[in-house]
């Protein structure tokens, strides 16, 4: 006998999402419309935002015609035999392929592409995030089709959750033996948030019909003021003149940027810097990808992030313009944004000229103060006093060059690019990873301590002694790269400190003085 | 309470002629004021929390039938209760979470057990086995076979669990034992439909109450001497009348199939997914007809051994499908063939898995290497073994495809009140330097988690301090014991606090003063500041610790991250010997949000002023390093690409789900991470002060050079460059 099989179903949500609500919308139609359903769920009332699911089976038989017998409905999805797997979230679309339960003879996916980044992927210190394109890549090939797109996206503009986007998208798979009409009055017999669920359900419905696969969004590029182009043009144009193509993108981006930040002087300087760099890269034979990089790690690395560049962002008006309309969604009504500083010693004497910082620091330092004694301070930034305390500081901007932070972060600048410049000579691939170890200098207080002292570490343990000839060149890009990749393991510094020994071990080399 | 139930537990009221639609656990109360029961009570925890919720929300019903609800303190409480019943016809129901909740029960039920019972006693165990479970995986077997307690496991389709409650009550007063019923979580939660019933009146009750206790009957104690003929009893009067009527109900059912030279023993509870795996075998049809004969144990204890025997007698092997370890009832079932001498082989553990759950896929494959084991005549076991890794063949290549995904266990919500506590306790350690900390159950425990991973042992609910006990006495530093409010009035207050205090002991006790049981649905405990009834239970943990005669106590807001720090250095710090108490005072956040949304919703539509506050990061000044997840972990927080083209980091972002509770930026403040948190405030129903000071503020800032309420020229996107390889 060749029965009907149950039709099955498998939600893959994040506890607290509204999982629950989809699946009793499903299972009410599925009863008004006579058929045998059953949905089970393992909430666990502290299921609390970790991946959950629900697992709803419908016999699309209905029970009138079925002579008093009644299907046996499992309890548990099972492994090869889901028909629809939806899920609210592309990494819990993952989860499912990966647990067996999508496979390409049978399983419709239907899931969203955005992301809910898990605490793992949060918590790295530089990008810990899943790669998205694998994902996608892998839930194609073990479906039997796959409708992908933005679901929260459209639940937002909708303004409903994203179990209602994610019903019309059911709707619009023609999997169930239910019609949109008997969808939409699951929601309305509801009765919450009706007009606005079923705007959700209703572009859920369109996207599933029009069978449209988003790509992701590549990033934008970050606005540049109006103002600060006109005195740049000259600086623009020998960019476009005399720089390879490859590095012509961040390098505009370059001197724009740090024409804002300080002065065309200090774009005149970045691109001083890259000629020398350029040369590097031109004699090497790295094709312009030294180039492109240091531009990149170059210009982030002069806007420094200091008291006066954080002062400059606080009083911006599109700042204030974005949060008054994308995060408080003001009509007209009355705001404040209010910001927290809690400066140091040392940052207050980041604008003090050398001289005077120094002994400063250094007595702070014997009497135990660094690290311990700070000046916190909260800032209404749209009240009159607290814009005038930002813009006073970002004033400070034309003594910001003779102060003791400028000296510092020139002089450690000029160390990395020479480094760079002299590793080229040997190896490009070598140059281009001493490059890439600025990424560790980011941040503010601990973090840029940390991540100073941790490129200070890579530089006198594997590229100085590489450049010696101590570490054969051949080791050394590896080495470097995965004793970056250390760095940002973990804030103790215990992967790095492993990694550097383990490349040292390797080398049968004598510990290098720290 | 997290869900009402409100408008489900109108299904109660239904009676002969309708049908119920809903959920496992509503069909159980419902089985439950069926059968006629004088009192309810129990103690809440995942899945049977919302059984108690459900009798909660339908008190008012209950009370017409004059039906005793009692929100217990513990599940000891809640089985202690169950001895109305011994002196008493009367029937009564508890439920909790087994088998931790059994384990606290457990001193009551061997005392009810031992002298039996007049009226109904039923046990319901939310059995907390497999996925999604958050205790030992141990199984509540083992005490219906040392208390002889009845013990059912019913198919999970709701008439069956209803009919197998109303039996289970009869069945308890026939054999003057107290039965249990477990139902696994996902039947907890399946949704169905059965024949409704009216509810009927207790014996006695409420309404209907008792004149005056019973003669004294000495038999009715626990206690010695009629506690040697009690255990008499048990196995020489109570077992076999309740074997003759689990047999003469036929509570347990046989499946007949034409492969009639093998047979599967199921737990009633497991049943389904047995029927399922046949199916896709080839070997049942989904209407639960099947071609092996199947022997349903709704019964899982004790076992009717005529049954057995009848069974398994013309086989030549049977498959014992039984979920856990150890085998007890395969173990049993061998030991009542040897006793006839049926000489039929029993497979069970071995085809299947010692351990662990019996999923889709372990039936598959142990179903299948059942069959090539035992080679039934008329089927192809190769065959169908192969068929069964056709079935789940492709799952370690999809597996291997992807690598590793990076877990997501349930975390602190958005505002959670307690993960500050955790930020602060990580701060701490940072300085002083690692801590023991002992950790306890509740949703406090999910420090043990990233960011945070922090806890040496779990020793039970409420049991934090007493397990660090002679820990503190042998090490050099203080150790810290985390207890939630819902634990210290569980457990903790005696056998943590007064032991402590008993023993002039030292150390660091957290109490985490939400004000619910917040883990399994925010039910009222007794310092919550509301009760059922809507009146504050009254009792306070601040005012019980002084009594009792605790000197060090400080009582900290916990989003106050920079305070609760200092605090704690100072408890782990002060030459002061004795207990330290830290009061970690903060409203568990999901019911506070309940709350104030509603509150904030009514304020709107009255025109009364209400602000609004949220979090955010400017991501021009973030650099991606993340130190302040890795110091919060709250699911608002979380990170989106760097819009600036020149860095690839993933920089920090504030959700909309944000409910300002301020950590992100207290944490900020208090570790002096980064100046890129923002608090945002949005002014409702404004007063003429507020939007006249608003619109001066802004003139004055537009002439000075800043945001001045218009919104900002669109900014120029950059010239189109060819895409740099």
């Amino acid at each position: 006998m060749t029965a009907q099989r149950p039709i099955t179903l498998l939600i893959a949500a994040l506890g607290g999402e509204g999982g629950g609500v989809l699946t009793n919308w499903l299972v009410n139609a599925a009863e008004d419309a006579g058929f045998p359903v059953q949905s089970t769920s393992i909430p666990g009332v502290a299921q609390r935002t970790g991946a959950t699911t629900y697992y709803i089976e419908i016999y699309p038989v209905q029970i009138a015609a079925l002579n008093g017998k009644r299907p046996v409905l499992a309890l548990t999805p099972g492994v090869g035999d889901i028909d629809i797997a939806v899920a609210s979230e592309l990494l819990e679309a993952g989860r499912a392929v990966a647990g067996g339960f999508v496979t390409p003879n049978r399983t419709h996916v239907i899931a969203s592409l955005s992301r809910f980044y898990a605490m793992d992927e949060k918590t790295a210190m530089g990008d810990g995030r899943f790669d998205t394109d694998k994902l996608i890549a892998v839930i194609n090939d073990n479906a039997h089709d796959a409708l992908l797109f933005d679901m929260a996206k459209l639940a937002a503009e909708a303004g409903s959750i994203i179990s209602a986007v994610m019903l019309g998208a059911i709707a619009g798979s023609h999997r169930l033996p239910l019609t949109v009409e008997q969808l939409e009055a699951a929601i309305r017999a509801d009765g919450k948030a009706v007009d606005s669920n079923l705007r959700g359900f209703r572009a859920g419905l369109e996207t599933a019909r029009a069978r449209s696969v988003e790509e992701t969004q590549p990033t934008p590029p970050l606005p540049v003021k109006k103002n600060a182009r006109l005195t740049l043009a000259g600086l623009e144009d020998e960019v476009m003149r005399d720089l390879p193509a490859a590095a012509h993108q961040f390098a505009i981006e370059g001197v724009r940027r740090l024409t804002a930040y300080q002065s065309v002087a200090y774009a005149r300087l970045y691109l001083d810097r890259l000629a020398a760099i350029a040369q590097a890269d031109a004699q090497s034979g790295a094709q312009g990808k030294l180039l492109k990089e240091t531009a990149r790690h170059l210009a982030v690395r002069m806007s420094f992030e200091d008291v006066v560049r954080v002062a400059q962002a606080k009083i911006e008006p599109s700042r204030m313009a974005r949060i008054a309309r994308d995060e408080l969604r003001v009509k007209d009504e009355p705001f404040s944004v209010h910001d927290f500083l809690k400066p140091g010693i040392e940052e207050l004497c980041q604008l003090l000229p050398p001289f005077l910082a120094r002994p400063i620091i250094r007595l702070a330092e014997r009497r135990g103060w660094l690290g311990k004694v700070y000046f916190g301070m909260e800032i209404n930034s749209t009240s009159v006093f607290g814009y005038l305390r930002f813009a006073t500081l970002a004033k400070l901007r034309a003594i910001r060059p003779y102060g003791y932070r400028y000296a510092l972060e020139q002089a450690q600048l000029t160390g990395w690019l020479a480094l760079i410049a002299e590793a080229a000579q040997r190896s490009p691939a070598f140059a281009l990873e001493v490059v890439e170890c600025a990424r560790l200098i980011k941040g503010y207080g601990d973090t840029y301590t940390r991540g100073l002292h941790n490129y200070q570490t890579i530089e006198t343990r594997i590229v100085r002694p590489a450049l010696a000839g101590d570490i054969p060149l051949a080791r050394a890009a590896d080495a470097v790269a995965s004793a970056r990749t250390a760095a940002l393991v973990d804030p103790e510094g215990e992967s790095l400190a492993r990694c550097l020994a383990e490349i040292e071990r390797q080398t049968h080399l004598p510990i290098a003085a720290e | 309470m997290e869900r009402s139930f409100k408008k489900e537990v109108e299904a109660l009221r239904l009676g002969d002629g309708d049908t119920f639609h809903g959920e496992g656990i509503l069909a159980v109360t419902k089985a439950l004021l069926q059968s006629g029961v004088s009192y309810v009570g129990g103690y809440q925890g995942a899945p049977v929390s919302h059984l108690l919720d459900v009798l909660v929300d339908a008190e008012d019903m209950m009370a017409e039938l004059g039906v005793h609800l009692e929100t217990c303190s513990n599940e000891a409480s809640a089985a202690a209760m169950l001895g109305a019943s011994i002196n008493y016809p009367l029937r009564g129901a508890v439920t909790w979470k087994s088998i931790v909740g059994t384990n606290v029960a457990a001193d009551a039920l061997s005392n009810l057990s031992s002298p039996g019972v007049l009226g109904g006693a039923m046990i319901i165990l939310g059995e907390d086995y497999g996925e999604g479970a958050s205790v030992i995986q141990e199984r509540s077997y083992a005490y219906a076979l040392k208390s002889s307690m009845w013990l059912l496991d019913p198919r999970p389709d709701l008439p069956t669990i209803v009919r197998t409650v109303e039996l289970g009550f009869d069945l308890s007063e026939a054999s003057h034992a107290p039965v249990m019923l477990e139902l696994r979580i996902r039947a907890c939660h399946a949704t169905g439909e059965f024949a409704a019933r009216n509810n009927r009146k207790g014996v006695a009750s409420g309404l209907d109450k008792i004149d005056g206790p019973p003669r004294f009957n000495y038999d009715r104690l626990a206690h010695p001497p009629v506690i040697y003929k009690q255990e008499k009893l048990k196995v020489e009067e109570r077992m076999p009348a309740a074997r003759a009527f689990i047999a003469k109900h036929k509570m347990n059912e046989t499946i007949d199939g034409d492969l009639s030279d093998i047979g599967i023993v199921v737990m009633g509870g497991l049943t389904n997914s047995v029927l399922r795996a046949l199916e896709r075998l080839g070997l049942a049809d989904v209407f639960g007809a099947s071609r092996i004969p199947i022997k349903v144990l709704n019964v899982v204890y004790p076992l009717v051994p005529d049954e057995i025997r009848e069974f398994c007698a013309s086989k030549r092997s049977v498959l014992v499908v039984e979920e856990g370890h150890p085998d007890y009832i395969e173990q049993a079932i061998n030991v009542e063939l040897r006793r006839a001498d049926i000489q039929t082989k029993i497979y069970g553990k071995g085809p299947l898995p010692q351990s662990g759950e019996y999923t889709s896929e372990v039936l598959l494959e142990g179903l299948a290497a059942y069959l090539q084991a035992a080679r039934p005549a008329g089927i192809d076991a190769d065959a169908i073994a192969e068929q069964a890794r056709g079935l789940y063949g492709h799952k370690p290549k999809a597996a291997a495809a992807l690598g590793p995904l990076p877990p997501r266990p349930p975390s602190f919500c958005t505002g959670c009140p307690e993960r500050p506590v955790f930020s602060a306790l990580k701060l701490v350690q940072r300085e002083l330097g690692p801590a023991h900390i002992s950790a306890d159950i509740g949703c406090h425990a999910f420090g043990t988690l990233p960011p945070f991973s922090m806890g040496n042992s779990i020793l039970g609910y409420g049991m934090s301090l007493a397990s660090a006990a002679a820990v503190g006495p042998n090490m050099t530093e203080r150790s810290i014991s985390i207890m939630g409010d819902g634990g210290f009035w569980h457990n903790g207050l005696i056998t943590g606090v007064a032991s402590n205090l008993f023993n002039k002991g030292d150390g660091v006790l957290i109490v985490m003063q939400n004000g619910y049981t917040s883990a399994t649905g925010q039910q009222f405990m007794p310092s919550s500041l509301s009760n059922r009834d809507g009146a504050a239970p009254g009792m306070d943990i601040e005012k019980t610790l002084r009594s009792m005669g605790v000197k060090w106590l400080r009582k900290v807001r916990t989003y106050g991250v920079a305070n609760m720090t200092k605090t704690l250095k100072e408890a782990m710090k002060t030459a002061e010997k004795g207990l330290k108490v830290i009061i970690a005072d903060g409203e568990c956040q999901l019911a506070r949000q309940r709350r104030v949304r509603a509150e904030d919703a009514i304020k709107l539509k009255q025109g009364q002023r209400v602000t609004h506050a949220r979090y955010g990061v400017d991501d021009e000044i973030c650099t991606g390093d993340h130190s302040c997840i890795r110091l919060s972990g709250c699911p608002s927080l979380t990170v989106k690409p760097s819009p600036d083209p020149l860095r690839t980091d993933p920089v920090a972002n504030v959700v909309d789900s944000c409910v300002g509770c301020g950590l992100c930026g207290e944490v900020a403040h208090a570790a002096v991470l980064c100046p890129s948190f923002y608090r945002a405030e949005i002014v409702r129903n404004a007063t003429a002060w507020d939007r006249f000071l608003f619109r001066f503020r802004q003139t004055v800032i537009g002439w000075l050079g800043g945001y001045n309420g218009k919104t900002a020229p669109a900014a120029e996107p950059l010239p189109e460059l060819k895409a740099a390889a």
